[in-house]
């Protein structure tokens, strides 16, 4: 099962070094490229610190927001301690029932999806399945997805400078208040009857959680079901194999995720002058580990380049490595692999009518990420 | 066929008659400790199970891709990824440990 990618952008990079110096949000930042040094990064807090709020991000959110966002913003021992509040939502996938719940809400997609003689994926399929998916992660009712789907592309558009104050913090601003006037079982009400080291938390943390929660778990997960859909559809054979037999799923789904690499790469900071693979970082300067170079590192996969839906072992980075590992991993994998379960029960074929790539273009690097328009049609199994 | 235990914070989990994939029969029975978040592709590093130095040689030993993981996250002696291990009857009796996660 293999079909070439364009996916890889630093793969000339890779070729000449460790590190690309790479201009980046006014500044130049050394990209750590190589999968095991990536890795070893994640790791090394004290090196590589995520203490840094707004600064994590690149480019940095310093003029999106003025709350911490967390656990990401914070370094051990309090990341995990932060973490651990909300671990009890994040682990809900790996429940039966919750799985039985995501199951459903993809049928009704497809259901929806074979019943219309065309379907644009992105907009009209992804992000209101990953809303409602997100309704049940973080217990609130599935009607509040309406809203969050409203929002459309425009909602964490990072490249808008005047975005403070924006939708999503008026949003979590009055979803806090709200949780504290009538509290619920969702995460906003858990949370504002947790303790931090022996302290209730303050709204302000509150909503620090939930901007993280909707921040991150949105464009990643849209971008992955796109590119899901979208390889299944430019390659009939592949669902035919993943159909013959559905164990076959899961690593398909690692592979997708391995070259959908939905974020680049995640910041830290420097908290003293540091040589970085031979790049001299001042006290207070930004690193980048690049996830999604270093899940093209010839280093560690065979012909990265290519899909290989049966790739094992596939040491892959595309939800970040260590301490600070994407929390809503589960989530997101759950839906993938129930979306393509499903596709082989429901789904004979899809047809590609119309598809626009979903790029990143920097000064040094550009990669394709996943589509930022795919319309197919589906045709059901009879 | 092996009698392998899992031995972690919530108790002994003894499975009788074990065969196939470590990190698999683990997880079908809910192990605490095992999540094996990537399925066994060898990503994820949350399957790790601490093997005894008895029963280490009569493991494979870790191919590559195990090794460097193993070796970044600094596991420690005779720690394995389970998704790694299939189950032969040279291990019959052998007991695995949970290791406790490092600092997060």
């Amino acid at each position: 099962m293999a079909g070439k990618c364009p996916f890889d952008g630093f793969g000339e990079a890779r070729a000449k070094g460790p590190v690309l110096p790479a201009r980046l949000d006014g500044d130049t930042i050394p990209m750590i490229l190589r999968n095991k040094d990536v890795r070893r990064a994640a790791r090394d807090w004290k090196t590589y610190s995520s203490d840094a709020p707004f600064r994590v991000p690149i480019p940095s959110e310093e003029h999106l927001r003025s709350i911490r966002q967390l656990p990401i913003e914070t370094d051990p021992p309090e990341h995990g301690a932060w973490r651990a509040l909300i671990e009890p939502f994040f682990n809900q996938p790996k429940e039966p029932d919750y799985a039985a719940r995501i199951e459903e809400l993809i049928d009704t997609s497809l259901d929806e999806a074979l019943a219309v003689d065309s379907l644009e994926i992105v907009w009209e399929f992804a992000l209101p399945l990953q809303s409602r998916a997100l309704t049940h992660l973080l217990k609130m009712p599935e009607s509040e997805a309406d809203l969050w789907i409203s929002w459309g592309t425009h909602v964490f558009d990072k490249d808008d400078e005047n975005q403070r104050g924006s939708v999503l913090d008026i949003y979590l601003e009055e979803a806090v208040e709200k949780a504290a006037r009538e509290p619920g079982e969702d995460i906003f009400s858990v949370l504002l009857q947790s303790k931090f080291q022996g302290r209730p938390l303050t709204k302000e943390e509150v909503i620090g959680f939930g901007n993280l929660a909707f921040a991150g778990g949105r464009d990643t997960v849209i971008a992955s079901i796109s590119a899901l859909l979208g390889y299944l559809a430019r390659h009939p054979d592949a669902l035919e194999w993943l159909r013959e037999d559905e164990k076959r799923i899961v690593p398909a789904v690692e592979e997708i995720f391995r070259t959908t690499s939905p974020i680049t790469h995640i910041g830290r900071v420097c908290p003293v002058d540091t040589n970085v693979h031979g790049v001299e970082v001042p006290a207070d300067g930004r690193v980048s580990l690049s996830w999604a170079s270093a899940n093209f590192d010839e280093n560690v996969f065979d012909h990265p380049e290519e899909v290989h839906l049966d790739r094992k072992p596939n040491p892959h980075v595309a939800f970040g490595s260590g301490h600070h590992s994407c929390i809503g991993a589960p989530h997101a994998r759950l839906i993938l692999r129930t979306l393509a379960r499903r596709l082989c029960a429901k789904v004979a074929r899809m047809e590609i009518l119309e598809e626009s790539p979903l790029t990143e273009e920097r000064p040094d690097y550009e990669r394709r990420i996943s589509y930022s328009l795919l319309k197919l049609r589906f045709s059901a199994r009879t | 066929m092996a009698k392998i235990t899992f031995k972690t914070n919530a108790g002994d989990v003894v499975v009788e008659n074990a065969s196939g994939n470590l990190m698999e029969i683990a997880t079908y029975e809910s192990v605490e400790g095992i999540d094996a978040d990537c399925g066994g592709v060898c990503s994820c590093a949350t399957c790790m199970v601490r093997v005894p130095p008895e029963w280490r040689e009569k493991l494979n030993p870790p191919e590559e891709s195990e090794a460097d993981l193993l070796d970044i996250e600094e596991a420690g002696e005779g720690v394995r990824l389970s998704c790694q291990i299939e189950v032969t009857e040279a291990m019959d009796g052998m007991v695995v440990e949970i290791p406790q996660r490092g600092e997060s």
